[in-house]
């Protein structure tokens, strides 16, 4: 057989050299921390919200919006303590050298290693941190995406009491956790300032399970409306026992609600429990919906912290894109002073000058066992 | 007003089973076991795995979970106190050894059954709506820690066990002495008073659902209770615990919730300036 | 290893570094009351009021940080004044339980009260403390106790832990001397709540709960409570051991925090029933194993 000719043979060469050139040149491999609480209280929404995260890195890089750029989600369990979540932030910022950082799950653990994100200059989106104040107080490399209990209550308040016309309230809120006593200041605001009659205030411990005592003296005054500012463990509890004891009226529960195991737990007393929220599920937004189906053939159960999550990932990855696919810290930080109108499950999600998140939140009420969204 | 009290008893039902297991050791054995609380929620989780996984009616699986706990007291009292007993600082490091044995078995619930707080399953018990404004768990609960004394009181008073324990609390060389297998009677205790423990780790899940962490809230107000009460009695440890559920629940509807647990704590403070000794207690509390 | 991933290996454990000196200072205020034979659990407790104390001058004053923790040591200590001479006339668990219940206490008011504010805390604590302060505050304590163990005072403790009424017929003054050890013990807690202050940005109630006195018993346990040293090792171990772990969980996939409770159980229930003395007395204890085995394979004289 007579040798290929030197033309052919180059030309052979060339080609297979072009087949391989795309591999040699690797993605960039940008990594996003992500410090969520896996044990402790707030282990029910860490682990939905570590779900959130992973879908939303391969939804981003299986659709190519970051061209050369490969995101990598490292999810660390913080332990609800303030120790671990310094030291994963730690381990974030200078052993994985992230790029940026999401957030603890609980506002506490936030406000302890927040400061390290800020004085290290590692940009830190919290997507679930409710408390007014003290998150992205903290410096201009803290924003959130997740809304505060200000933003959502007053309006899911107003379209409660637009149905039902309540003009009395009897209020239940924890005290020891600021999630729930953020939400209690706003409650008790928004009632004020609709004329409603706060009738009795109660309190209860994060670690109390029997409420009995509380709700027996709050429904003893006949409310129109009980309203609960309760982490989803306790309200899980709270709840049934409310009915047990007899209470036929409307609950209306703050954002601890907002996750599918106090339905679970609560079972059938659950329906009827009207919640604000900052995810509209029922929203047809073709967005949402592919986040549903998705989360839904991963066998993952879809809610607002899961969505919110979702929303960070992306909110990270849009900041990439407008500094031209640029994924270093400073680049993140000032990207994502750029997202407006980004769409998300959330809705259209933009930063407020503070960089407090922004979207449309909505009301939701339990029905056959789901969340289902109030018009 | 009658349900706050009906609260009360309720509560206090759960408190005075509950220390009546913290009672039981401590009359015996002079030590405090932290790892009851560990017991009490475990006997909770074997109920609803049972329920759950084996589909056993809740007689039968709370029955078998109480059980279950007695054995796992045996278990505690044969690694974790009895190679302490000759030591001269024996009550300090069972009592440590307790927190670990507690530590190891919310480890074990932690990784078994995840930190998420667990309902038992519906149909279980009576749905809210039939009831006639008062939970049923309630009275059951209160029914069944009436009982538990009832029997408790009998089986030390009236049985040759429980003639061995008394003898074996009151004094350990004399009770060997007069033949009293002093050993099993230390375990018989143990098993008496983590089945108690189960009882009410099983009727508080049922109430309040389930958590790897659920001891811990209950276990410092046991505290309050015993010291009430007195250490190492029965009567003292039951009634103490009616009291402060009453006392709690009161507080709440007069006062304000915040204040509750406080008051439990002041209880406490109280009896020990005043009479350390509580109640009914019987040995000395203060150094000579 | 280059010069930048040594730096990077620093940075990252830095943290975790701080927190065993802390975890350090807390134990030995456990120490102190269990080298006279008292288990007093008050100190997450008295670890707040120094916590609260030093944030709070922090924000409301311009002292400088060396008086803010000398406050941090001095308001606990001068709480335990008080409470120590009704405590302490208790016997062992009854102490035990008092003190509990003082460490509840303290937790229920700061949740309650507004001007502690209540379960949110004190955040944005500039960070005025880092490893050299902790350290050589760690090194003070170490160097004060260890002077007290071979002083007469030292001796006293000793005797009061041994045997207390056989001490105080001996003409100790017990009840002086408990006091004093349970005074010191709140102040070196209330300084390390000081210093964690000033450390990590923050502090709210949530830190000072049942739990986390029982880590500082366990550090001092693990480590061994018969000298200061002992304690410091026991702290240092048990505040890196979830780092280890962390690795542990990622090769075998079991629950980290699970696992972290296990090993922190398992560990204790070891020492307790097998090494009394801690870890500090492995190596002594070693050889009096091996010496035993040695004597009992002894060829018969």
């Amino acid at each position: 057989m007579r040798p290929m000719s030197s033309p052919s043979l180059a030309a052979l060469f060339l080609s297979l050299a072009a087949l391989a050139g795309p591999a040699q040149a690797a993605d960039q491999v940008v990594k996003i921390g992500a410090s969520l609480s896996m044990t402790g209280a707030a282990a029910v929404y860490g682990a939905t919200q570590k779900n959130g995260i992973t879908l939303a890195v391969e939804d981003v890089n299986r659709s190519g919006m970051l061209p050369g750029v490969k995101l990598e989600a490292v999810v660390e369990d913080d332990g609800s303590s303030k120790e671990q979540a310094i030291s994963v932030y730690q381990r974030f910022i200078n052993q994985y050298k992230v790029a940026a950082i999401i957030g603890p799950t609980l506002s506490t653990m936030a406000t302890a290693a927040d400061p390290i994100a800020q004085m290290q200059h590692v940009p830190v989106v919290a997507v679930s941190n409710t408390a007014p104040t003290g998150i992205t107080d903290i410096g201009d490399y803290v924003w959130r995406v997740s809304l505060t209990e200000k933003q959502v209550i007053p309006g899911a308040m107003k379209t409660a009491q637009a149905k039902l016309g309540f003009k009395t309230a009897g209020v239940l809120y924890g005290n020891d956790d600021v999630f729930t006593k953020a939400g209690w200041d706003v409650m008790k605001a928004t009632l004020e300032q609709l004329g409603i009659k706060v009738l009795g205030t109660q309190t209860f411990a994060k670690m109390d399970r029997d409420f009995n005592p509380q709700l027996t003296s709050l429904l003893g005054q006949k409310p129109d409306v009980l309203v609960i500012s309760a982490l989803a463990e306790n309200a899980a509890s709270i709840v049934p026992q409310a009915r047990q004891l007899g209470w036929k009226g409307p609950i209306l529960g703050g954002n601890g609600f907002n996750s599918p195991s106090f339905i679970k737990n609560a079972g059938p007393s659950a329906e009827g429990v009207l919640v604000g929220t900052s995810w509209n599920s029922a929203s047809a937004d073709p967005v949402n919906e592919k986040f549903k189906a998705a989360m839904a053939a991963r066998g993952f159960t879809a809610d607002q912290f899961a969505a919110q999550a979702y929303t960070g990932v992306l909110v990270i990855a849009e900041a990439i894109k407008q500094q031209g696919g640029k994924a270093g810290r400073e680049d993140v930080k000032a990207g994502l002073a750029k997202v407006k109108d980004l769409p998300t499950p959330l809705g259209k999600f933009s930063f407020l000058p503070n960089r407090d998140g922004q979207h449309e939140p909505a009301v939701q009420i339990v029905k056959d066992g789901k969340f289902q969204i109030l018009h | 007003m009658t349900q706050q009290l009906l609260n009360g008893v309720f509560r206090g039902s759960i408190y005075a089973l509950f220390a009546l297991g913290y009672t039981l050791v401590f009359g015996i054995l002079d030590i405090l076991n932290l790892a009851h609380q560990a017991v009490f929620m475990l006997a909770a989780f074997v109920a609803l795995a049972l329920i759950s996984a084996l589909h056993l009616n809740l007689a039968l699986a709370s029955l078998l979970a109480v059980v279950a706990a007695g054995l796992i007291g045996v278990a505690l009292e044969r690694t974790a106190f009895r190679p302490l007993r000759g030591r001269a600082d024996s009550r300090v490091s069972s009592l440590i050894s307790s927190i670990a044995a507690a530590t190891i078995l919310e480890s074990i619930a932690l990784g078994v059954w995840g930190p998420d707080v667990t309902r038992f399953p519906l149909g279980v018990l009576p749905a809210p709506g039939q009831e006639v404004g008062i939970p049923s768990i309630q009275l059951v609960t209160i029914g069944v820690s009436i009982a538990m004394t009832a029997l408790l009181t009998w089986m030390l008073q009236a049985t040759r066990l429980g003639r061995q324990i008394r003898a074996t609390a009151e004094n350990p060389t004399a009770a060997r002495v007069l033949g009293v297998n002093v050993d099993r009677a230390i375990a018989a205790s143990f098993f008496i008073s983590s089945a108690l423990g189960g009882v009410g780790g099983v009727l508080f899940g049922l109430a309040f659902n389930a958590s790897p962490d659920m001891g811990r809230s209950v276990q410092l107000k046991g505290l309050a209770v015993i010291v009430l009460g007195g250490m190492g009695s029965v009567p003292g440890a039951v009634l103490a615990g009616y009291a402060l559920g009453l006392i709690e629940v009161f507080t709440v509807a007069q006062i304000g919730s915040s204040w509750s647990d406080a008051a439990s704590f002041a209880v406490l403070f109280l009896v020990l300036l005043v009479r350390p000794r509580g109640l009914f207690g019987r040995s000395a509390a203060r150094l000579a | 290893m280059s010069l930048d991933s040594l730096r990077d290996l620093w940075l990252t454990y830095q943290s975790a570094v701080g927190f065993a000196g802390i975890g350090a200072l807390l134990a030995l205020s456990v120490y102190t009351t269990l080298s006279c034979g008292q288990l007093s659990l008050a100190n997450a407790g008295f670890m707040a009021i120094g916590a609260y104390t030093g944030a709070l001058l922090t924000f409301h004053s311009s002292l400088p940080f060396p008086l803010v923790l000398a406050a941090s040591a001095l308001l606990p200590a001068l709480v335990a004044l008080p409470l120590g001479l009704p405590v302490l006339r208790l016997r062992g668990v009854f102490l035990a339980i008092a003190t509990i219940g003082w460490g509840e206490v303290v937790r229920l008011c700061l949740v309650n009260w507004q001007f502690t504010n209540g379960a949110l805390g004190l955040v944005a604590i500039p960070q005025r403390a880092g490893l050299p302060t902790i350290y050589l505050c760690l090194a003070l304590v170490v160097f004060v106790l260890w002077r007290l163990r071979g002083s007469r005072a030292g001796y006293a403790l000793e005797a009061i832990r041994e045997d207390e009424p056989a001490a105080r017929t001996m003409g100790i003054d017990t009840t002086a001397h408990k006091l004093a050890m349970f005074v010191l013990g709140a102040g070196v807690a209330g300084l390390a709540g000081g210093l964690e202050a000033h450390f990590s940005f923050m502090v709210a109630p949530s830190s000072y709960t049942f739990g986390r006195v029982v880590d500082m018993l366990a550090g001092a346990v693990v480590g061994g409570a018969a000298t200061p040293a002992g304690p410091v090792l026991g702290a240092v171990f048990l505040t890196l051991l979830p780092e280890l772990l962390r690795e542990v969980s990622r090769i075998s996939g079991l629950a980290p925090g699970a696992l972290r409770l296990f090993v922190n159980g398992a560990i204790l229930l070891l020492v307790i029933l097998f090494l009394p003395n801690g870890m500090i007395s492995l190596p002594a204890a070693l050889r009096a194993w091996r010496r035993s085995r040695k004597a009992r394979h002894a060829p018969v004289a």
